[in-house]
């Protein structure tokens, strides 16, 4: 029994000194040369930005035939859990595009990530803003390198819009208007979700933002609103599904499933005549109507003309895995990623248009920069918009937004009370976690 | 007293026999045994640190497993009878001799193979959807339609029907099972003037006994780790009425990164199957020692 017992503490002892021992990393350090290797490049995305990145990757081939480049790709629903699972077993690509918050939620102190400051004999970071490069850095270490700018925005399908006579809301107002018109041929303006998107609590977010000044989630990661606000939020939400602009999650639920809205027949078939998108992400939404169709409409305003509230991030960014064994290789290709001109075409703005000066610059002459993430990204500058917290997307955060807006479509919950519940668990959360 | 020293009949040691299943030892203390330890002693950390029971005290007092781990009994409840009456009518009717009777077997074996796989899902999804071929067959014979996805009590049905569809293992089970009772006994009866019903309660279901007990604990336990179909089918919603424990398990690892609470939910799991278990052997136990 006693060996028994030792054996089980042996075991303990070990696990326990992995569960430590992973949040330092054996980071090997740059040789200033390129080597002969093979590294791994993951991303998520539709099928635009997929074949794009795989012609870029031929040309990398191509160019750099000692470093052989594999991809690793899908959609986007599932990839957070995949790379997390990948990044807690040591398993994670060389490269890989990731997520604002996965700053935060994979990479704590930002250790677990190379520090691309650290690669500048292979990176060239001269085409990027420092505010842009600010977006990337945890505790000054450049843990991972913006691709783009850009934040949701709304985009409609025009041949409804035309057929009911109805134009494109510039405010709020105009928007719970349109609820009628669309209300009576069975339509709806506009789509909101709980699932994957979230864009159910951003618009709300956005709404009382803009009403009030306020940061929801403030960038040290706490909570800007008051229960009041997160009440009001949550009333707003209801208006909407109430006036007809949006179905019930309900309804929404019964329809699609749990397929996303650009899978589901009720946006192909323009029952569902709107969407809140981000500007690097629209390419699937315009891609099952016919082209020319979806178009983007104007940021909601309040009387005045506020644009004010709207939320921008950097979309992506690209960063090294402190496990690879070939940083300055990987450098490199992030390199041939952000600046390289022929590159820059062959991407186009399927990660949204280029926070990178020298691509942007490339798409500018090749007259390539155009399109609905070009005119999103054209909207959004010229709102005085407000950068993201990344602790408004942790996942757990999301959790707490969708349970709230559920309670309150289906009922089960006023606002005043869906919204004490959710500023205690929000408050008590990012407490933890800031620790 | 003459005692005779045990010699194996092929003259082998007792150190080949053991050589022979070391692959397997090895293979189960590294694949299950430490796992098994690990993942207990993981449940005890957050985020790397030591902190005792905290993880199952939180989750214990949390809403979230309360309503799963009701989810997941509730759900057990529903398909495991469901799926052992459906199997064994099946089986009864696959058990008479008729020709080519082998192309109907392996008919229904198939949805079995299938799995919840991408494929199934995609077809469920759009049998149960608000317009889907469900509700026009409802309304094709009069009844009204149901809000599958949406109406939060009617959403585990659907993923009970997923299973439900896929009986063929218990089936086979029971289809082995029912070709073993000798023809004798079936005779035996019908001299003594059974009918069909009369020769099922009296003759088939004792001799069947044993074997309804294993599928019950084998669909118990699988019922009780459900994730997949709820996953990919409802995403848990809504308002999490079909999150289950398993579904619960995999959010807590992948999506919010909480190894610790994670490995505490598992062995929670693991305790309530076991006491699941461990009740349905007590209460059958006289049943099964008489058959």
């Amino acid at each position: 029994m006693k060996k028994l017992f030792k054996a089980a503490a042996l075991c303990c002892a070990v696990t326990l000194s992995a569960c430590s021992s992973r949040k330092t990393n054996s980071v090997t350090p740059p040789d200033g040369r390129l080597d002969k290797c093979s590294l791994r490049f993951s991303w998520w995305g539709s099928d635009d930005r997929h074949k794009a990145t795989l012609d870029a990757i031929g040309l990398w081939n191509k160019k750099h035939p000692d470093i052989t480049i594999t991809p690793e790709y899908g959609g986007w629903d599932g990839w957070t859990e995949k790379v997390s699972a990948q990044m807690r077993s040591g398993t994670e690509p060389d490269i890989m595009q990731i997520n604002y918050d996965w700053l935060i939620s994979m990479s704590e102190n930002g250790s677990r990530f190379y520090d691309l400051d650290s690669l500048d004999s292979f990176l060239d970071l001269s085409g990027y803003d420092d505010e842009i490069l600010s977006f990337g850095r945890i505790d000054g270490r450049l843990s991972a390198l913006t691709v783009s700018v850009s934040g949701r925005s709304l985009f409609y399908n025009s041949e409804v819009f035309g057929s009911l006579g109805a134009e494109y809301p510039k405010t709020w107002t105009e928007l719970t208007a349109l609820g009628k018109s669309f209300g009576v041929e069975g339509l709806y303006p506009l789509d909101l979700d709980i699932q994957s998107g979230g864009t159910a609590w951003y618009l709300a977010v956005v709404y009382v933002q803009q009403k009030t000044g306020k940061e929801f989630i403030t960038h040290d990661g706490k909570l800007g609103f008051t229960v009041d606000d997160i009440s009001d939020a949550l009333k707003f939400y209801k208006s909407l599904e109430d006036s007809h602009v949006i179905r019930t999650v309900r309804a929404r639920t019964d329809e699609d499933g749990n397929a996303a809205l650009y899978q589901s027949s009720e946006f192909i078939d323009g029952r569902v005549a709107g969407v809140l998108e981000w500007g690097s992400a629209v390419g699937k939404y315009e891609s099952v109507l016919p082209e020319g169709v979806l178009e983007a409409g104007p940021l909601l305003a309040d009387e005045s003309g506020n644009t004010g509230g709207w939320l921008i991030k950097p979309t992506l960014l690209y960063a090294v895995s402190g496990n690879t064994k070939y940083p300055d290789e990987a450098a490199a290709f992030i390199d041939f990623l952000v600046n390289d001109e022929e590159c820059a075409e062959l991407l186009g703005t399927t990660r949204g248009i280029p926070a990178s000066k020298k691509a942007a610059s490339a798409l500018e002459k090749s007259g390539k920069l155009s399109g609905l993430a070009k005119e999103c990204s054209d909207i959004l500058a010229a709102a005085d918009t407000v950068t993201i917290s990344p602790y408004m997307e942790l996942p757990r955060m999301k959790d707490f937004y969708n349970t709230a807006i559920e309670s309150v479509s289906y009922g089960t919950a006023d606002a005043d009370t869906a919204a004490r519940q959710m500023y205690g668990s929000i408050t008590d959360y990012l407490e933890k976690i800031r620790k | 007293m003459n005692t005779r020293k045990y010699r194996n009949p092929v003259g082998v040691s007792k150190y080949t026999g053991l050589a022979l299943i070391s692959p397997f030892i090895i293979g189960a203390v590294l694949f299950i045994v430490y796992p098994f330890i690990c993942s207990f002693v993981v449940g005890l950390t957050d985020s790397g640190s030591f902190v005792g029971f905290e993880n199952f005290r939180e989750m214990l007092s949390s809403k979230d497993f309360g309503q799963a781990a009701g989810v997941t009994l509730k759900y057990a409840l529903i398909l495991v009878p469901l799926k052992l009456i459906v199997s064994l009518l099946v089986a009864l009717l696959l058990n008479i001799e008729l020709k080519h009777i082998g192309i109907f077997r392996t008919a229904f074996y198939i949805p079995s193979i299938l799995g919840a796989n991408l494929a199934v899902i995609i077809m469920w999804q759009y049998l149960f959807t608000a317009d889907g071929l469900v509700n026009q067959l409802l309304e094709a014979v009069g009844l009204s339609p149901v809000s599958w996805y949406g109406e939060p009590n009617a959403a585990i049905f659907i993923i009970v029907l997923l299973r439900l569809w896929e009986f063929g293992s218990t089936m086979v089970i029971f289809l082995a099972a029912l070709r073993d009772i000798p023809r004798e006994f079936y005779d035996a009866a019908k001299v003594d003037g059974c009918g069909r019903v009369r020769a099922f309660f009296a003759v088939t279901l004792p001799q069947i006994k044993n074997v309804i007990f294993v599928n019950l604990i084998l669909q118990t336990i699988a019922a009780m780790q459900e994730f997949n179909a709820p996953y990919m089918l409802t995403g848990g919603g809504p308002m999490g009425k079909t999150r289950t424990i398993g579904m619960l398990i995999y959010e807590e690892m992948f999506t919010f990164g909480s190894e610790g609470m994670a490995n505490a939910v598992s062995w929670v799991l693991f305790v309530i199957i076991a006491a699941v278990v461990a009740l349905m052997y007590k209460l059958t136990g006289k049943a099964r020692r008489d058959a």
